[in-house]
């Protein structure tokens, strides 16, 4: 082992680095022979798909007949404003999906960032309550949403609660999901719920990874808990709140699934967002299935230029 | 000076911790009863009837009975429909753990032409919404014949994996020490032995953490197979419950208890492998 170790670090002459990297490869292209498989499935699922769904954002096809008509650039300005029912519909749904991407991130990371820190402050109890909080990311889907829509019913359990507090003017008659003016909060806090854990196990990570002689030595200075968290511990963590926000914003633009299965859109498009909307544009009303790629990769630009803008600002303070 | 400052603080610090104390108390306990509220408004919902499901929102069942779960197993048809979907994830898992671990390997220890831009293109896709490919998924699983059949469902999801399986594996491999890579080639160990018999069995954590996460995604997948499959006797479970919350009175017992066993395979499995599954996760951001 020694040997081999000598071998690699003594590489600054061309010669033995050659020799060890062709023993460490076994050919230059044995790589390659590793990744196909992969590359195969993603050439057929991904590629694939990606290619035809853009194309299909520059045409009108009914879905039936063989054909395509192109039409340049004319479903994105349909969507944008030129056909005034669609970019009406497209508004709606752009405004919800704002408010998903600016509430999603800000309360996963505070809610995640708290129970963190109280995990990570107490010694009894805390396998169990990292389990208990860890449930709701790998359980969300199907089942759980219509546990919550049946919470969230007229004559479900939180309106029961709300009138068992006194809280009577807080109850929802037609439920939280009929009313159009707690529907939008009501699936948030779903999406909220189910993002949380995440959010809490990668803040937990981050925090194991503190040094205790930094707290330490903070705690010296006579700083109190808020302030060591304020001062030192946030800023150490800072890499990770940007990856819990790239996380949550990508779930705030692509998670349709919880809407679809609670509100489908209603009641009058106040759960209406722009990952629905495609979604319902390719399989409700599928007259034309050039707005639905196109509403999809306007979704897909504003996904990709965010991602980029988050990995930028991460590498820049690293 | 100081001696006297801390004095005075000193009572009032202690009334203050305690009180934080308890506050802190109070929000852990009330943030795990919210984890696990669906499950106990899953477990409650699925011990009542279908009268006092509408008539008493309270947890507790005043008679609480079994018939509602008995009924529900056999109104969808439950055997089928988990032999449909762990066929579906089981599937999905197998070809997860033989293609992604070997791409992980690869992008981790080996060094080959088109590394750096084949690895960028698996990462990038991650931010492809599902939903902008969806349509064109469907239509290719037309093309390719697979509709009605677990490919159309199984193959999309595996490509789905990629990103997340490549990267946390690939973070995963590069942690082990090159070391031992060295030993293994100095013994004459050809590169797929290398990753078969080191590099494989030392990701355990790694590897079940890949696993569970997409098992359960393949568990809960309601979308593709409600598109791909019309045919109920090879419904997987998401959409046999769905087909139970269409008809025209909701029956909220028998939805409950339909969640309920969704659930607890998954909640099982968790339990049973949280401590690989949450280190591996874990791992892979420290790496």
């Amino acid at each position: 082992m020694s040997g081999s170790r000598a071998l690699v670090t003594s590489a600054g002459t061309p010669a033995p680095r050659r020799r060890a990297s062709s023993r460490r490869l076994g050919g230059r292209f044995t790589g390659l022979l590793f990744v196909a498989p992969a590359a195969a499935l993603f050439a057929v699922f991904g590629v694939y798909t990606i290619v035809y769904g853009f194309s299909l954002s520059f045409a009108r096809w009914n879905g039936f007949s063989p054909n395509w008509t192109w039409t340049g650039i004319q479903n994105y300005l349909d969507l944008l404003g030129a056909n005034p029912p669609l970019a009406t519909s497209v508004r709606v749904a752009s405004q919800n999906t704002l408010v998903v991407m600016v509430v999603l991130p800000i309360a996963v990371s505070a809610i995640g960032l708290v129970l963190a820190v109280l995990l990570n402050s107490i010694r009894r109890f805390r396998a169990l309550l990292r389990t208990v909080y860890f449930l709701p990311y790998v359980t969300t889907g199907i089942a759980v949403f219509y546990a919550w829509r049946f919470v969230y019913e007229p004559n479900g359990s939180l309106n029961a609660i709300l009138s068992g507090l006194g809280l009577t003017s807080l109850v929802q008659r037609d439920g939280f999901l009929g009313n159009p003016f707690t529907s939008l909060a009501a699936v948030l806090f779903v999406l909220i719920w189910a993002n949380v854990p995440i959010a809490m196990l990668l803040y937990l990570t981050g925090l194991q990874t503190i040094p205790e002689s930094v707290v330490e030595a903070a705690r010296v200075d006579g700083a109190s808990t808020f302030r060591t968290l304020r001062s030192v511990i946030l800023p150490l963590l800072n890499p990770i709140t940007a990856l819990v926000i790239i996380i949550q914003l990508r779930e705030a633009l692509q998670n349709f699934q919880v809407f679809l299965l609670m509100t489908n859109g209603g009641p009058v498009d106040s759960t209406q967002v722009l990952s629905l909307r495609t979604y319902q544009l390719a399989f409700d009303q599928a007259s034309d299935l050039g707005y639905a790629s196109a509403l999809g990769w306007m979704l897909a630009a504003v996904a990709i230029v965010l991602a980029v803008i988050n990995l930028r600002i991460l590498r820049s303070r690293q | 000076m100081t001696t006297i400052k801390t004095r005075r603080a000193r009572p009032r610090k202690r009334f203050a911790s305690r009180v934080a104390a308890v506050l802190a108390i109070a929000a852990f306990a009330l943030y795990a009863v919210l984890s696990v509220y669906p499950f106990l408004t899953m477990v409650s919902g699925s011990l009542k009837t279908n009268t006092e499901v509408l008539t008493n929102p309270w947890p507790i069942p005043i008679n609480p009975t079994f018939d509602t779960l008995v009924d529900t197993w056999n109104a969808l048809d439950f055997p089928t429909l988990l032999v449909n979907s762990l066929i579906i994830a089981g599937l999905s898992c197998l070809l997860i753990l033989i293609i992604f671990p070997l791409a992980g390997y690869a992008f981790a220890v080996l060094d080959f032409p088109f590394k750096r831009v084949l690895f960028a293109i698996f990462v990038g896709a991650l931010f492809v919404p599902g939903v902008t490919v969806l349509l064109p998924i469907v239509i290719l699983d037309q093309q390719l014949g697979l509709l009605g059949t677990p490919w159309a469902v199984v193959l999309p999801i595996v490509n789905g994996a990629a990103p997340i399986a490549i990267i946390l594996l690939r973070a995963y491999f590069s942690s082990i020490p090159y070391e031992l890579h060295e030993a293994a080639v100095l013994d004459g160990c050809s590169p797929f032995g290398i990753y078969w018999r080191v590099y494989f069995p030392l990701s355990r954590s790694a590897l079940i953490t890949v696993t569970v996460l997409n098992f359960v995604a393949a568990w809960i997948e309601y979308v593709l197979p409600a598109l791909t499959n019309d045919d109920p006797s090879r419904y997987p479970l998401p959409v046999g419950l769905q087909a139970l919350l269409s008809s025209n009175v909701v029956q909220w017992n028998q939805v409950m208890a339909a969640s309920l066993l969704i659930v607890v395979p998954i909640i099982v499995l968790f339990v049973v492998l949280q401590r690989y599954f949450i280190n591996g996760l874990q791992g892979s951001v420290k790496g």
